[in-house]
């Protein structure tokens, strides 16, 4: 009885954690190359309503995902227009996406969906993996997911790679260290803080698409309900690493999904409201240094002049 | 000449942002609803169709402008302050409790209206001050330490209505909701036209209280001191961690009775997400307002009607109050936008 808690319980902290590792991943490229992207919050449910649209327009959840993208990546170049070339508060204008993002996908679903819920879409299914899939424990927890569990490794992995491995990467991780550095070696501040927010859009789309593609088949309003912001905390706590980011994503998960599972498990005496609100108060004693040393890129939120 | 320059300056103003973004609705408005005509019709009334309309915006304003104040008034430190939502969702559950779970409201002289509203005030101003506090103890960033402590915040609401052991109403029924009870009548803030409240005179005397302040008074002078150059003003001998805890006090105690308003002057209990959109909404009036706090209470009124409208239209003509909300986030842009162009011009002046 309590193993099949167990296995829930696990199964659904991958599950819940899965669209913030996207997020949060993308995210870490963008701070550490100097830019603070509040609009993430709007990438996710750009993205969300986007996998929708692509999927109810297309049938083919794969339609779906490519419009997904789309979404995020317009948002993410549209907050690069704000926080790159216009110098803009980036503060700011990402409350001011995310409020107009999460206006237009609501007005967006009421015209195309109608205004009961009841609709749904294709979307992906749970792919098992032959002979995986059956193990005891870790089967139906890593093997019986959807497809978007399987690339969050590899994207993890990805992303690693160009923060650390790559020459961009290099002057990426610079750039929200020491801009002026970067600017007088030649290099594109400017260029460097595109890539990173296109990368950073991309990885946000894959987290918002498993909302409306992956977890339930269909799309309501404010669909992503702060995951964005939740996103945000994994990397305060994650301390701007890599590694750091994955584990926070979890252990975010692992407090979301307890929430349902404590009364199975037969514990009254921790409320749910106590762990939902437990990533938030974990980043905040992360982001104080209270927690281990913070560390967050010098140059972090500051439009650089010339 | 004078002209252009007129029109240039109108451009990257704050009212220059609201008007694109306005056009910017209209448009919006225009594609989604089957006939505008009708939906403008269906907005002005819901703004200002009934005294009813008018009340609830103004009461809306209100909540709004002491949001905005407290936004200003930190930003003069140049602190910024975008956990409104969280110091307004303290402000109300403190006040809420005071007034539950205390015998004040038996209290003379007013005092069982005021004290839960100050007890809403002191709450919110910790929730910022700890934030003032962790920036200059710790260096954390303010921006998103009062981030992080509104979500803490809007989720501590939800606890305290949900626990028997705290706020929640006694349950009679199986259908008693996650709510508090009522607070006692003599705790509620009396009418002036129902269902307008008298918050709305307090906010008018605090934003004259606020603008002396700032402009009038040493203190006012500190904060601009230290946000103008933090270095300098150290230099001069000013105390910057106690402005910065000070400035971040008023700024959310402002928003707590903002939250108080909320419960003993419209909603008389306490529900979770009671403060939904207000915080936001306030962070964006102190935005528009740059710095004075007279325009924050003309954007408050704004922001008040076009909520109502919105509401109204959504019911009288079939348009999605998102269409409010979109308008709301192209105005943020628009003023976040706009800052570029200032900087552009002040540069290129001779």
């Amino acid at each position: 009885m309590t193993d099949t808690i167990l296995v829930v319980l696990a199964a659904s902290t991958i599950r819940l954690a899965i669209p913030l590792l996207f997020a949060a991943l993308g995210e870490l490229v963008s701070e550490k190359a100097g830019l603070l992207n509040l609009s993430l919050e709007g990438m996710m449910l750009a993205a969300a309503f986007g996998g929708a649209l692509g999927c109810f327009a297309s049938g083919s959840p794969f339609v779906g995902l490519v419009v997904a993208l789309a979404c995020s990546t317009l948002v993410a170049g549209l907050q690069g227009l704000f926080s790159i070339v216009l110098r803009a508060n980036q503060i700011v204008s990402g409350i001011g996406l995310n409020i107009a993002v999460l206006g237009l996908t609501t007005i967006g679903a009421r015209a195309l969906f109608g205004r009961d819920a009841g609709f749904t879409i294709p979307g992906f299914g749970k792919l098992a993996i032959p002979g995986f899939s059956d193990l005891p424990f870790f089967g139906p927890v890593l093997f019986a997911q959807s497809g978007f569990v399987y690339a969050a490794p590899a994207v993890a992995l990805l992303m690693a790679l160009l923060l650390y491995r790559t020459t961009p990467g290099l002057a990426l991780r610079a750039a929200g260290d020491e801009p002026r550095a970067v600017d007088k070696s030649g290099a594109s501040i400017a260029a460097i803080r595109w890539l990173a927010i296109l990368v950073t859009g991309l990885a946000a789309g894959l987290g918002g698409a498993v909302y409306s593609l992956a977890d339930i088949h269909t799309f309501t309003e404010n669909m992503t309900s702060g995951a964005g912001y939740l996103a945000l905390a994994a990397v305060i706590f994650g301390r701007w690493r890599v590694v750091g980011t994955i584990v926070a994503s979890l252990v975010f998960g692992a407090a979301a999904s307890l929430q349902f599972q404590l009364p199975a498990l037969g514990v009254d005496f921790l409320p749910p409201a106590l762990l939902i609100m437990m990533p938030y108060v974990l980043a905040l004693l992360a982001v104080s240094g209270l927690v281990g040393r913070q560390s967050p890129p010098r140059a972090l939120a500051l439009p650089f002049h010339r | 000449m004078e002209l252009a320059r007129i029109l240039r300056r109108a451009s990257t103003s704050s009212a220059g942002a609201v008007l694109i973004a306005l056009l910017a609705g209209l448009l919006l408005m225009a594609v989604l609803a089957p006939s505008l005509p009708n939906a403008l019709a269906a907005f002005a009334r819901g703004a200002f169709g009934t005294t009813y309309a008018v009340g609830a915006s103004v009461n809306r304003a209100a909540v709004l402008a002491l949001v905005g104040l407290g936004f200003i008034l930190a930003f003069r430190a140049n602190l910024t302050n975008i956990g409104g939502e969280g110091q307004l969702a303290m402000g109300g559950m403190v006040a809420a409790a005071v007034a539950l779970k205390t015998d004040v409201a038996g209290l003379p002289f007013g005092l069982a209206i005021v004290l839960p509203a100050l007890a809403g005030a002191c709450a919110g101003g910790l929730w910022a001050g700890l934030a003032g506090w962790l920036r200059v103890r710790r260096g954390t960033n303010e921006v998103i330490s009062t981030l992080l402590l509104s979500f803490i915040a809007l989720w501590l609401v939800y606890w305290s209505v949900h626990s028997d052991a705290l706020l929640r109403q006694p349950r009679t029924s199986a259908t008693s909701l996650p709510e508090s009870a009522d607070i006692p009548n003599g705790a509620m803030i009396g009418m002036l036209v129902p269902p307008m409240h008298q918050g709305i005179v307090v906010v008018i005397l605090l934003v004259a209280l606020v603008h002396l302040t700032m402009t009038r008074t040493v203190w006012g002078m500190r904060l601009q001191a230290i946000g103008l150059n933090a270095a300098s003003a150290k230099r001069a001998g000013l105390s910057i961690p106690r402005l910065t805890i000070g400035a971040m006090l008023a700024s959310g105690a402002l928003a707590g009775l903002a939250g108080a308003f909320m419960i003993q002057g419209e909603q008389y209990n306490l529900k979770a997400g009671f403060s939904s959109g207000y915080g936001i909404d306030g962070l964006v009036v102190g935005l528009l307002a740059r710095g004075s706090a007279p325009t924050v209470l003309v954007f408050a009124l704004l922001f008040g009607f076009l909520r109502s409208g919105g509401i109204g239209m959504e019911i009288g003509a079939g348009v999605p109050s998102a269409v409010v909300l979109t308008l709301q986030g192209l105005v943020i842009l628009a003023v976040a936008g706009m800052e570029f162009l200032r900087l552009r011009q002040a540069r290129s002046l001779p």
